[in-house]
């Protein structure tokens, strides 16, 4: 399975690749939504975004919304893993297409237990 | 709201309690939990290197953090998995210290009314200036790892 980390922070990007890599996922980067876009139009269609909010160029919420206005990627699983944790950005994710909300900081183990709520993850490895 | 020690007037601030809860989780969380972060003497070197992150909104007000040069590289390297005695690019070290602020400010917005927005977080040399009109009304004075962290909350003067 394939995860694409898309976050302006080079250091938060490796961070959440050891997690998902641990878990047995290849692990893709971006550094912002309009990147993560290009990784997806050129045929890099993962089965996970693990999407920040705040970002230059396109933010994550922009990302989502674009993402669930193409019918063809309407199965990326899409997880907002982010700052910003006021209830009405979280409801606002939500309704764009986003699957799950994970607040900054979070532990391994809250990355993890997501993983395993979406599906994607028993047990600590990959279904 | 916590009131002002000086005039007995009102301000929107987060209470100091719960803005070191929010610095040191995001510290555990990220930094590893053998180093714990302890109260220290405040630091005023001039080659400090200071993130800011500003929320404009429901509340208006500025987080910063400021490590010594030495403590923002200890940082980015426990973030990036590096050797500790390794010597981290200057992009590193302030993506490092730029994503700290990030999720310390983002997690004092939470604390405080909104909605409102968070900036993406500035890194630079030195100490922060605040605008004329604003007030610190928190401020944490630490040391992680042996190096001094200042963790200061700013909001507009609204008496």
């Amino acid at each position: 399975m394939l995860a694409l980390i898309i976050d302006d922070s080079r250091a938060m990007r490796m961070i959440l690749r050891r997690i998902v890599t641990g878990l047995g996922f290849e692990a893709i980067e971006a550094g912002h939504g309009r990147e993560a876009l290009d990784h997806l139009e050129r045929g890099r269609v993962p089965d996970v975004c693990l999407i920040d909010w705040n970002m230059p160029v396109m933010d994550g919420y922009a990302f989502v919304t674009e993402v669930r206005s193409r019918p063809e990627w309407r199965h990326i699983t899409l997880m907002m893993v982010t700052t910003e944790s006021e209830h009405g950005q979280i409801v606002k994710a939500l309704a764009a297409g986003a699957h799950e909300y994970v607040i900054k900081p979070f532990t391994p183990e809250a990355i993890t237990e997501k993983l395993e709520l979406l599906g994607l993850v028993r047990d600590g490895a990959l279904v | 709201m916590t009131a002002d020690i000086e005039t007995g007037a009102h301000a929107v601030a987060p209470e100091t309690a719960d803005v070191l809860a929010v610095t040191e989780e995001v510290w555990r969380s990220f930094l590893g939990e053998s180093e714990p972060l302890l109260p220290g003497p405040p630091s005023d070197r001039a080659d400090a290197v200071t993130g800011a992150v500003t929320v404009t909104g429901g509340w208006d007000g500025a987080v910063t953090v400021t490590f010594t040069p030495e403590g923002a590289a200890a940082a980015a390297c426990a973030m990036l998995g590096l050797d500790p005695t390794d010597v981290p690019s200057p992009g590193d070290v302030a993506d490092a210290v730029g994503e700290l602020v990030n999720m310390v400010g983002g997690n004092v917005k939470s604390l405080m009314p909104g909605p409102s927005t968070l900036s993406l977080p500035v890194v630079a040399g030195g100490r922060v200036t605040p605008a004329s009109e604003d007030r610190e009304v928190v401020r944490l004075d630490l040391t992680w790892t042996g190096h001094p962290v200042t963790i200061s909350v700013h909001t507009k003067g609204s008496r």
